[in-house]
């Protein structure tokens, strides 16, 4: 299910401007991270694939669905959206029924809702953990419910915002891990992230914002090679491609094993 | 997103840079004689407050204000006043078993002035005062800081929960939760909203009692402070200028009655 932004323009209430006209399209079962610095207008961006805000002016399409004409609870089913902070979002009073209440709010039959679940729970390896109160948990598994909650809910389209925030190795580990078993089942993953190197290694297209702009949109080795142009929306390359540039490498490396390839 | 926090108006003028205590002597200058005064005095006191009005240059934030919120009030309270007053003989209009009479509009009148003095001043106070400096100005002169914390978070609790309850309800209408149909459907998603709000205000709560604490809220030391409130003499002989007419007001009220 493909997104198409075309000519996408937003101002908030308060008179900010934070998108100044985005064309965009991602193509089905894409890997796409979104980042510059603070206030260029990713979260502002994500928030429009799913409806829950409208653009002033300009259209998107998720599939043929245009979201001016579609609830946000409609648009769920077809965009699922983990929000940064898990507390803003968990209410249960164990992990299952919280990991249960997305898929039936999407009115799945009950054995495809239980397969659903279950699914998302070893994914985020949660299983042992299902009679759990989620606050008796600590703040890296509340991200796991939360990241379970949404793909519980089958959604071709998944977001994520800062899914890596305050999170340990361990923990982003099993977030990478999540991602690349998204992708196999062709799913779409929209990731805005801080976290470069997480960027670098999961992930196929780079999108940088800059100003409520697209700055750079490419495969991730074009896009986080261009260190001046990053350098404008405050981001600087994975520390593996400015030691490359720094060797005088030809290519431009993001991950280790291209690093090693290409000093050998 | 920018929410506004507070009543105030971020501009510059001479009601502005007045220190707080002395915006706040204005305000008690005006409430005072306004009710415990000669009555006939209260609707005067409308001319000093909508100059204020203009050199605070707030005068827009000024009218939406009065016209949201103080008009609706001191309008019920005037026809209930008029209705409801006993006494007066002049009757001028008769409905059914209420008598309005002179008398009765003429004490609602003297009523509703005395509470438009009161939210008006106290309105302006807000608008061209922050609240954190007038709350620290306060400390500084030996409020408790426990008093002035209530005030503060009083004065921020509505605005920041209505931000957080915005944020809980894009999560859960992302999972699928419909807010915009039935009222029985709605009814339901409450409880997805309520949670996260609830326990979420609670551990802000905590984290806020421990940040102040970490910087020595209940330590019984003299505090200095970094940001400096300027008490010019201007400042002092206008308290002393307002203190003397206070005083005038009740002499006058004494000697008229």
């Amino acid at each position: 299910m493909n997104i198409e932004i075309t000519n996408l323009r937003f101002t908030y209430p308060t008179g900010l401007e934070a998108l100044k006209g985005i064309n965009l399209t991602i193509n089905s079962g894409e890997q796409v991270a979104i980042v510059g610095q603070n206030g260029a207008g990713k979260t502002t961006l994500v928030r429009h694939f799913n409806g829950l805000l409208k653009p002033t002016s300009g259209t998107i399409f998720i599939g043929e669905w245009e979201t001016t004409k579609f609830s946000v609870a409609k648009l769920a089913s077809r965009v699922g959206y983990v929000f940064q902070n898990p507390d803003d979002q968990l209410f249960s009073r164990d992990v299952l029924t919280e990991v249960t209440f997305g898929p039936r709010n999407l009115g799945y039959e009950k054995a495809k809702i239980e397969e659903l679940v279950q699914r998302a729970l070893s994914l985020t390896e949660l299983t042992d953990k299902t009679d759990t109160n989620p606050y008796d948990l600590s703040p890296t598994w509340r991200k796991m419910i939360a990241l379970a909650s949404i793909i519980a809910m089958d959604t071709p389209i998944v977001i994520f915002d800062e899914p890596t925030t305050g999170q340990d190795a361990v923990n982003v580990a099993r977030i990478a891990n999540v991602i690349a078993e998204l992708r196999n089942e062709g799913k779409t993953v929209i990731t805005i992230t801080h976290d470069i190197d997480f960027c670098a290694e999961n992930f196929e297209r780079v999108v940088a914002l800059s100003n409520g702009q697209v700055l750079l949109d490419g495969p991730a080795r074009e896009v986080l090679g261009q260190e001046k142009v990053l350098a404008q929306t405050y981001v600087d390359p994975p520390q593996l491609t400015r030691l490359g540039k720094r060797l005088g490498l030809k290519e431009t490396v993001t991950r280790q094993e291209e690093f090693l390839r290409a000093i050998e | 997103m920018n929410l506004n926090r507070s009543f105030f108006v971020p501009v510059n003028s001479p009601l502005h840079n007045l220190n707080p205590l002395t915006k706040l002597a204005l305000v008690f200058s005006m409430i005072l004689p306004a009710f415990l005064s000669l009555p006939q005095l209260a609707p005067f006191l409308a001319i000093p407050i909508l100059i204020a009005v203009f050199i605070g240059r707030v005068q827009k934030q000024y009218f939406n204000l009065l016209l949201k919120l103080v008009l609706p009030t001191i309008l019920f309270m005037f026809v209930m006043q008029s209705l409801f007053l006993p006494g007066g003989e002049t009757v001028i209009l008769n409905l059914g078993i209420f008598d309005v009479t002179r008398e009765s509009m003429q004490s609602a009148f003297y009523t509703v002035s005395r509470i438009f003095v009161m939210i008006s001043s106290f309105a302006i106070l807000l608008l061209t005062t922050h609240p954190s400096e007038l709350m620290s100005d306060l400390t500084r002169r030996g409020l408790p800081g426990q008093f002035a914390y209530v005030i503060i978070s009083t004065l921020q609790i509505l605005p920041q929960m209505q931000a957080k309850a915005q944020t809980i309800i894009a999560a859960q209408r992302s999972r699928g939760l419909d807010t915009e149909s039935s009222f029985r459907k709605r009814i339901g998603s409450l409880v997805p909203l309520v949670g996260p709000l609830v326990f979420g205000s609670l551990v802000e709560v905590e984290e806020r009692a421990i940040a102040i604490e970490a910087r020595g809220f209940t330590s019984k030391r003299v505090k200095t402070s970094l940001h400096e409130i300027p008490d010019p003499a201007f400042d002092k002989i206008l308290r002393g200028i307002l203190v003397i007419l206070v005083i005038a007001s009740f002499t006058l009220n004494l000697w008229l009655s």
